[in-house]
């Protein structure tokens, strides 16, 4: 099997169900015939180039636009990704192709766009919040459209995606079981995650439940710190995921797989923490008192 | 803190205050901000220290090579620091990208972003070489830039397409990001960016070094020319997602050039790589050895990669055999039939070409109107590639007689088809005729 290095980071959970069905799509790739050489068969301009072959990177925000969003966190909300899409358009340069797909979950699950969209021609249509907390919904729809055969079908290679949640409030489902689901998913495995917890509400344990770790879970009280957080998130992810590998300062052993495993995704934990301990707490009124 | 507002006044070291006007962009190290010092606009370089390894150490080395100065005016250099806040952090000014000239990456993206002032919205405006003399000057312009840099005993470190700007029109090169050169040795915590980065970083056995460095250069240049990832073929595409460890077998571990002739498991693969398919068919053989002695024993022994000096040296031939035929068909002579050992026909409209031999190469050279060579190949102590020294012109009283003209500052003999030679003086020529002999000074040639 051409991908089996997937299978060996993989230390223990999730053996027995099929995660891998998304890659292994080696009878797409043909070798290139050899065709005759004659000189004026093909277009031979030197100065004539398609763009360079880019790899896809998609990231995909799932965002609770549950009944308790409304008001001053969805306007917030929608105010920030509206300015925020023009700020990751920078990040993928030529080597990465950058797509968005918005996932919303409330009492019901809905993509913004029936596809994801790249991020040139992305305009955000701004959310509204009604309704109760999907989450599991929403993780079961998210591991269904994370295939080669549905979101990810890029004809190149692809980064794994980046995953961005942001939610207010606990669970109105079983979101465990649609989580459960969701880590079978390889995309998922290897995806950058990372969660916004926004207001009290919002259950920390449960986000590193999804991310894997806490060190990818931030909170935000306030408004000001919802825009920074976000935007934290969402930049930090996109380069780290268009991007990656730095450099060890160690030369004295050679890096094997373990060495890298979740690299992208330590690093960062990494670097929104040292983001968010340098951000000061606004004067904000948070976002749970005076309403 | 990390980001300066707009307005705020940042402090030099020697003194004066750079104040903030705009952001430019904003890069894994820091963001760079438009700011107004000593009443002209530089561009700032301000530091997150809390992503440097070693941020002293930096700022030292950053001082030295300000002291130093540039290599080359090839050089977007580092110009004054900043005094260091409370905090530790700084910066550092340089001067500003000047107009005409484009990055490296909207030229392999072919396409640049604009924001339409009217609708608010991106707009995409090409960005390509106008013609293809410009872009073997470019690729011969980046070449030499890192010939002087490595000459002055300095490694760049993070040399990936970032790290250009490039005129489309005349092939001049600015190289930027300056901020990581290093003597070589040294490392202030910099590992370069994927794709670009030689093998035994990847594996994590190695630091960047001048070795590194002529790694980084050929997958420079071969993007550049062949539009694509010198190690992306089958092999890596059918991985799918690029994991850390996919990208440690394919970049570093178990790297295999696309054009490997002894190992085809990594081809290109049509409909992903149409370009490598395509430019690989129409480059010559002395531009594709190099690359793939470059990408596979150059892959796993540093000392075999491509010097400076060689790549020099191939693409100034490159740029000589660029045939421009009356019928606007342009390319490598090797794009055109090689009719007999002196003659070149263009393959669409039968137009021949003669070829002239020079004393001090073993290839000849395909005589046009309008073609050119430069001060390099007829002095060879000189490297100066820019300076025209000859061209094919057509004579103004004798319409359809061509003759070439002396564009140098030196005296040169020819031997008109009297059989006499004559004195050509500076700004004089002499016709293309059967037997024309050439004397240069140290360097011959003859049709």
């Amino acid at each position: 099997m051409s991908n089996e290095h997937f299978t060996e980071p993989e230390v223990n959970e999730n053996q027995n169900v099929s995660p891998l069905d998304d890659f292994d799509n080696a009878e797409t790739v043909s070798a290139p015939s050899v065709s005759d050489d004659s000189i004026l068969d093909f277009d031979d301009d030197p100065l004539s180039a398609t763009s360079v072959s880019k790899k896809s990177l998609v990231i995909f925000f799932l965002i609770d636009t549950s009944g308790s969003m409304k008001g001053k966190k969805m306007g917030e909300l929608n105010t920030v990704m509206e300015e925020l899409i023009p700020e990751i358009r920078r990040v993928g340069e030529a080597d990465t192709e950058v797509k968005v797909a918005v996932l919303t979950f409330s009492t019901e699950v809905r993509w913004m766009y029936s596809t994801p969209i790249p991020i040139e021609d992305f305009e955000w249509a701004r959310l509204r919040a009604s309704g109760v907390t999907s989450m599991g919904a929403a993780f079961k729809e998210l591991n269904h459209r994370m295939s080669r055969n549905s979101f990810l079908s890029s004809p190149s290679l692809s980064f794994a995606p980046v995953i961005f949640l942001m939610t207010d409030g606990y669970p109105s489902d079983d979101y465990k079981e649609g989580l459960k689901e969701l880590q079978t998913n390889s995309w998922y495995k290897f995806g950058l995650k990372a969660a916004l917890g926004i207001g009290q509400e919002a259950n920390d344990n449960i986000l590193a439940e999804f991310t894997g770790s806490k060190d990818t879970v931030v909170h935000a009280y306030s408004g000001g710190q919802l825009a920074q957080m976000i935007k934290i998130i969402a930049v930090t992810s996109s380069q780290i995921g268009s991007k990656s590998m730095t450099l060890s300062d160690d030369t004295t052993h050679e890096l094997g797989e373990e060495d890298v495993f979740a690299a992208k995704q330590k690093l960062l934990g990494q670097q929104i923490q040292e983001l968010v301990n340098t951000q000061t707490d606004g004067d904000d009124v948070p976002f749970d008192t005076g309403w | 803190m990390i980001e300066l507002e707009i307005g705020q006044e940042v402090e030099m070291e020697f003194g004066g205050k750079a104040k903030v006007l705009s952001v430019i962009g904003s890069g894994g190290q820091g963001i760079v901000y438009l700011v107004r010092f000593n009443g002209q606009k530089w561009a700032l370089k301000w530091y997150d220290i809390n992503k440097m390894a070693k941020p002293s150490a930096f700022r030292k080395n950053l001082q030295n090579n300000i002291n130093d100065g540039p290599p080359s005016n090839k050089f977007l250099w580092p110009k004054y620091l900043t005094k260091e806040a409370e905090d530790g952090t700084f910066g550092y000014i340089m001067e500003l990208k000047p107009e005409g000239f484009d990055s490296f990456v909207d030229i392999l993206n072919t396409y640049k972003l604009e924001i339409d002032p009217l609708s608010g919205r991106a707009v995409k405006r090409p960005v390509k070489f106008n013609t293809l003399s410009a872009m073997v000057t470019c690729v011969i312009n980046i070449v030499n830039a890192f010939r002087q840099l490595h000459r002055a005993g300095k490694s760049y470190q993070d040399l990936n397409d970032g790290g250009f700007f490039i005129n489309v029109n005349t092939g001049a090169v600015l190289v930027c990001d300056c901020d990581n050169i290093a003597p070589d040795g040294s490392n202030f915590g910099i590992g370069g960016k994927p794709g670009y980065m030689a093998p035994e970083i990847v594996r994590g056995i190695a630091q960047p070094n001048v070795q590194t460095d002529k790694y980084s250069l050929a997958v420079v240049l071969f993007k550049l020319l062949f539009r694509g990832d010198p190690m992306e073929g089958e092999k890596v595409v059918r991985d799918v997602c690029l994991t850390e460890s996919s990208e440690l077998k394919h970049y570093g571990q178990n790297a295999v050039f696309v054009y490997d002739p002894n190992d085809d498991s990594n081809r290109p693969v049509r409909g992903i790589h149409d370009n490598i398919i395509k430019f690989w068919r129409i480059y010559p053989d002395y531009i594709k050895d190099a690359f793939i002695r470059s990408f596979t024993t150059g892959i796993t022994d540093p000392t075999k990669r491509i010097i400076e000096n060689e790549w020099q040296k191939l693409f100034i031939r490159l740029r000589s055999e660029i045939i421009q035929c009356g019928c606007g068909r342009t390319n490598f002579s090797s794009m055109f039939i090689h009719q007999n050992e002196k003659t070149f026909k263009c393959p669409k409209c039968g137009m021949e070409f003669v070829t002239i031999g020079f004393s001090n190469r073993d290839y000849r050279t395909p005589l046009y109107l309008g073609c050119k060579f430069y001060t390099c190949e007829i002095i060879p102590e000189s490297d100066d590639f820019t300076a025209v020294a000859g061209e094919l012109v057509e004579n103004k009283l004798k319409p359809g007689v061509l003759g070439i003209k002396n564009c140098s500052d030196r005296q040169w003999k020819a031997k008109m088809p009297d059989g006499v030679f004559y004195d050509i003086a500076p700004g004089k020529g002499f016709p293309v005729w059967q037997g024309l002999e050439i004397d240069f000074g140290e360097v011959k040639a003859q049709i």
